[in-house]
């Protein structure tokens, strides 16, 4: 027989089949016969091939004809001409013998087992053909307690295979490597941390051993592979920048369990505890389900949705009559939709009549915003996840993204395991530094002096890609002659870092072939922040670090949709799709696309609002999800603001902190609960889908946004998530090819071009500006420092941990706080010696603006002088001690730098 | 737990012999201190874990997996009888019953699941092991690090004396 075999067929029983290198044998089944046609017990498609089962097995001959031999077709690689056999006698029998011995130590209670129906041994065994076991019953281990110790993992270990999927996914996908395989042979048994319960092992609850198991050995309280949970709504986690795509199962209106696709680009497979355990507030019965209006003896009163708006049109109408637009203003939310953000801008720009409008985005990453637009014109991450596979060196710059950006996290964590080089420059030794090459234990406050010098040293070691420069940049010289001016000596006392590291962490970063820097809120939320991030563009355009895979500027984006609500308008000085307000021509094409008069008068950002709050220009502010409060600094500032005004509407899920001061508050829905799209950290724009339909009496905020406009008395259509993208996508030009369908389950990275071509790396050919524009600064110490330094000689920065989101409001009402359930104040052991505090003391921080009571955690991760806490529990209120100081340029709250001291209370 | 300088020097230099993986010099460094300790405790597992960079629990699997390591203490003299084929064949099971009635160890104690038997005294422990690689003169044993040849088991009080 004589056929034309191609270099990449192979025969599958007989039929050509073609495949690519470094393909399996079973990718190859898989992919053409459907998976499962081969069974599978060890193997996992988020997994690591492994081999250990054997029940992959099939017949191989090397070409027509040619001898046979049995291979697990899990880990064996195709090659071109193979002749495979996937059914033939010799490994059925094969096949059913293994299974059946598995099943000699497996309990046969299959009815009463949680993932009856949906358990891979049991498909396997119904596969292979087993109706009974042959052997006799031996010694086993059916006799294994269950645990179910932590308030989400559980096993139950006399189901366990030891097929070992669970500990590949601890250590190949969360890179926590707290599961393993104790002792050998018969007595092999899987173990947690060094052989305890789940609660005392340090497993971060990120689930995916539990979505990795194929049978009810390692599970969780939700029971995620239970086939209750027929009903799969896909969706995106709505708790950080990392965009997880989460599916969501349910049974009538009822969240059963969350768990993620294996397809997910994003996710693959994996996300965080927060994105698969923390649900349950959803339902909360804390959930506000009736609108409220204040009465005026102060005390909220039900309302029905007709009174509330009503109540709001009048009152708002009244104030814009006699104080004009610029007396109200509106804050949304980087937790709700594009669409969302687009409405409330909309309402306020070109209902109301004010740029009035701002977002979270200013307390976290819009010095990111602006700095990048600076630099290389557009204020977005200019690379990928997906390029952390390919960078060759990876740069953590005032981020913690196993802790903040877990999902990312634990891929950086993967690369770096895997041998790329990582450079950390953050004040505290965080969860990754162990792993880093170079650590730069910097004094908060100090980023730009930092940076400052390791331009410098590029400089100096004649590492400038100098072609890159001349060709795609400018301002170089002015740039250069900064840098020649440093005094190295100064900065590295500023610093406190030893600057022959810092040289060294220099030239790793600048002769790498490609290399990545990722920046969080450390970067931005400083008086220098917006510096800070230019400077982290200068070293990328001086080592030719753009435009390419596995190079760039990454900021992690903090909330779920902080850059959507910033693309979509949401702060004073540019409107939906970064058009600047000041700019008649941009006025005009909104007016006309409107039909209603833009304003031109600027608006203000929320400091501002807050200070014209009490200067009393502010007269009614509307919050959308935002509990500013708790979570903007200086609270005793911000509850004057709420004080001050004299209307009040507040969106919210919960009575918040910020909502106690409301006139009105409208019941909003949760993101399980509508339909819209969240832009994650990679400007990837992914669906939304209501998962369960609006709790009773809640309305999802686009919605209410939708009816507060027709209310208004402008024309406006019924919200639909597929309709309002449609509008963006025609005054959004980077939203242009966008359109419900087509961003399809993936979703699309902007800028999406006509016919839904999106964008994975940004500025390849040229910057979005044009040239890119370097910038000098010189390092500036902090007002607050200089101010009140003197009388608080503490450093206290801020930040947030794995297991809260924020303020807590949705991830203190889950089990998450039965994991944490306290702020803690870091303190480094000689501090903490010097001033008689022990771990577990409680201790009063205060500063020049309060006081709060924190639990201190005596810790040499902070160095002497550096304290460092959360804000995530209102009964610590750790806002009430951070300042009012700013990024210059943007406003940016400087949460990292607080001038501080403590003492030992009890 | 006190690792003496010239054994952590000796570790340090084991260590150099695996500059690609530093999970492949576990097996070396528990090697240098199991000798030195005579067994591997928890404390071990850790210092390992902390000198390799690694987690505690990609040290202990290896300690489980192999039978070489003990994670209980023998006795002062530890005694390795081979109870693979060509032993077995020569009379290593007696061997094995022998030098357990000549130290007063509980024959029946020693299995699968607790493969070494310690004397109440604490004088002596006795393992049965795979292959010792010296077939050709079975049975035999180790004792301490010192492998005895054809052994007679009628004359298992003489290899006992030879170390107390
Ligand atoms: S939940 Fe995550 S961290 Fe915990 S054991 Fe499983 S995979 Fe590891
Ligand atoms: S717990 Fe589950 S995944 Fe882990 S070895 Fe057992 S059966 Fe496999
Ligand atoms: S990493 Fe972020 S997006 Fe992913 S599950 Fe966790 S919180 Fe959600
Ligand atoms: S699935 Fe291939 S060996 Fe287990
Ligand atoms: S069988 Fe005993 S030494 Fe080989």
């Amino acid at each position: 027989m004589s056929q034309d075999i191609s270099p990449s067929t192979a025969f599958i029983d007989g039929k050509p089949f073609l495949f690519q290198s470094g393909e399996t044998i079973l990718n190859v089944v898989d992919r053409h016969l459907g998976r499962g046609h081969v069974p599978t017990l060890c193997d996992a498609p988020q997994l690591e091939p492994y081999g250990a089962c054997r029940v992959c097995s099939v017949e191989v001959a090397l070409q027509d004809g040619g001898p046979r031999r049995v291979v697990a077709s899990c880990h064996t690689p195709m090659a071109p001409g193979m002749h495979i056999f996937t059914e033939t006698q010799k490994v059925r029998r094969l096949r059913k013998n293994i299974v059946e011995l598995v099943l000699t130590d497996h309990p046969l209670d299959c009815l009463t087992c949680e993932v009856n129906g949906n358990c891979e041994l049991q498909t396997v065994a119904a596969k292979v053909g087993i109706r009974k076991v042959r052997y006799p019953e031996g010694e086993n281990h059916l006799d294994r307690k269950k645990d179910l110790s932590h308030p989400y993992m559980t096993s139950d270990l006399s189901k366990c295979i030891n097929c070992s999927r669970c500990v590949r996914a601890c250590d190949e996908i969360q890179g926590q490597h707290v599961l393993s395989m104790h002792g050998r042979g018969f007595n092999a048994r899987i173990i947690k941390g060094m052989d305890t319960t789940f609660e005392e092992s340090p497993c971060v609850s990120c689930g995916a051993c539990s979505q990795a198991c194929p049978t009810s050995a390692i599970s969780d309280v939700f029971m995620s592979k239970s086939i209750e949970a027929t009903n799969k709504t896909r969706t995106v986690c709505t708790y950080c920048g990392v965009g997880c795509n989460l599916t969501v199962a349910t049974k009538g209106n009822e969240v059963l369990s969350i768990q993620a696709p294996v397809d997910a680009e994003v996710n693959h497979a994996h996300t965080c505890l927060k994105g698969r355990f923390a649900f349950k507030f959803y339902n909360h019965k804390d959930r506000l389900r009736k609108p409220l209006i204040r009465q005026p003896d102060g005390a909220f009163k039900e309302a029905t949705w007709d009174e509330a708006y009503e109540h709001i049109v009048t009152n708002l109408k009244r104030i814009i009559a006699a104080n004009g637009p610029q007396a109200v203003a509106g804050i949304s939310s980087a937790r709700c939709t594009n669409e969302e953000n687009y409405l409330m801008q909309k309402f306020i720009r070109h209902v109301v009549g004010t740029n009035n409008i701002d977002c979270c985005a200013r307390v976290c990453h819009s010095p990111t915003a602006w700095g990048m637009q600076k630099s290389f014109g557009t204020g977005a991450a200019t690379n990928s996840f997906e390029d952390i596979g390919y960078t060759k060196c990876i740069m953590v710059i005032g981020a913690n993204p196993t802790e903040g950006h877990p999902v990312t996290g634990a891929r950086l964590k993967q690369a770096v395991m895997k041998g790329t080089p990582l450079i950390v420059i953050d004040p505290r030794r965080i969860e990754i530094v162990p792993y880093a090459k170079y650590h730069l234990q910097l004094r908060p406050g100090t980023n730009v002096a930092l940076l400052n010098m390791m331009a410098r040293f590029i400089l100096d070691e004649g590492l400038v890609k100098k072609d890159f420069v001349e060709k795609r940049c400018e301002n170089w010289e002015e740039f250069e002659a900064g840098l020649r001016s440093l005094d190295m000596d100064a900065l590295e006392k500023i610093t406190g870092v030893d600057k022959e590291l810092v040289r060294a962490a220099a030239i790793e970063y600048a002769s790498s072939e490609a290399a990545m820097s990722f920046h969080g809120l450390g970067v931005t939320e400083h008086e220098q922040g917006a510096k800070t991030v230019m400077l982290i563009s200068n070293l990328a355009m001086m080592t030719g670090n753009i435009g390419r895979p596995g190079v760039g500027v990454n900021p992690l984006r903090g909330q779920n949709n902080v850059q959507g609500a910033a693309d979509m308008g949401c702060q004073p000085h540019q409107g939906a799709g970064y058009f600047e307000m000041n700019d008649i021509q941009v006025q005009k094409r909104y007016s006309e696309f409107y039909g209603t008069n833009t304003p031109s008068e600027p608006g203000w950002k929320i400091p501002q609002m807050f200070d014209n709050a009490i200067a009393g220009n502010l007269k009614a502010l509307w919050l959308m999800g935002e509990d500013v409060v708790q979570t903007d600094p200086d609270a005793h500032h911000v509850r004057h603001a709420m004080d001050s005004l004299e209307f009040l509407v507040v969106q919210e899920i919960f009575m918040t902190e910020t909502a106690k001061y409301a006139d009105v508050i409208l019941p909003a829905a949760s993101f399980l609960e509508k339909s819209g799209t969240f832009t994650n950290a990679e400007r990837r724009v992914q669906r939304v889908n209501a998962a369960v339909k609006p709790l009773e009496g809640t309305k999802p905020d686009g919605q209410i946004m939708c009816e507060i406009i027709q209310r208004f008395g402008h024309p406006q259509a019924d919200y639909t998530p597929d309709g309002v993208l449609a509008e963006i996508a025609q005054i959004v030009p980077f939203f242009k090819g966008a359109t419900w369908e087509n961003l399809g389950e993936q979703g699309k990275q902007w800028p999406i071009r006509e016919g839904g071509v999106d964008t994975q790396i940004m500025h390849v050919e040229q910057f979005a500006r044009g040239k890119g524009h370097f910038h000098f600064f010189n390092w500036q110490e902090s007002t607050e420092l200089k101010t009140n330094g003197t009388e608080f000689p503490f450093i206290l920065t801020t930040g947030r941990i794995l297991e809260h989101y924020n303020c807590g409001t949705m991830t203190r009402r889950t089990g998450n706080s039965e994991i944490v359930a306290k702020d803690l104040l870091a303190i480094n052991p000689a501090d903490a010696r010097a001033k008689s505090i022990n771990t577990g003391d409680t201790v009063k921080l205060f500063s020049a603006r309060g006081e709060v009571e924190l639990e201190a955690s005596v810790t040499d991760e902070v160095k002497p002088g550096i304290l460092y806490t959360t804000f995530h529990f209102p009964e610590n209120m750790v806002n009430n001690v951070t300042g009012q100081g700013c990024d210059a340029d943007t406003l940016c709250p400087e949460y990292k730098v607080v001038a501080a001291d403590i003492v030992k209370v009890s | 737990m006190e690792v003496p300088a010239d054994l952590e020097a000796r570790i340090d230099e084991a260590i150099t012999h695996y500059p690609v993986s530093r999970r492949s010099a576990v097996l070396p460094v528990l090697h240098l201190l199991q000798h030195h300790f005579r067994y591997i405790t928890e404390e071990s597992v850790a210092w390992t874990a902390a000198k390799l960079g690694l987690e505690p629990i990609q040290v202990l699997e290896v300690v489980t997996f192999y039978p070489g390591f003990r994670q209980t203490a023998p006795g002062k003299v530890h005694v390795r009888v081979c109870r693979t084929l060509a032993c077995a064949m020569a009379g290593s099971y007696e061997l094995l019953e022998k030098f357990c009635q000549a130290s007063g160890i509980d024959r029946e104690a020693i299995n699968h699941h607790h493969p070494i038997g310690v004397s109440p005294d604490g004088k002596y422990s006795i393992e049965f092991v795979e292959c010792l690689a010296s077939c050709g003169t079975a049975p035999v044993c180790l004792v301490e690090d010192d492998l005895h040849e054809k052994v007679d088991p009628a004359a298992v009080d003489k290899v006992l004396a030879q170390y107390s």
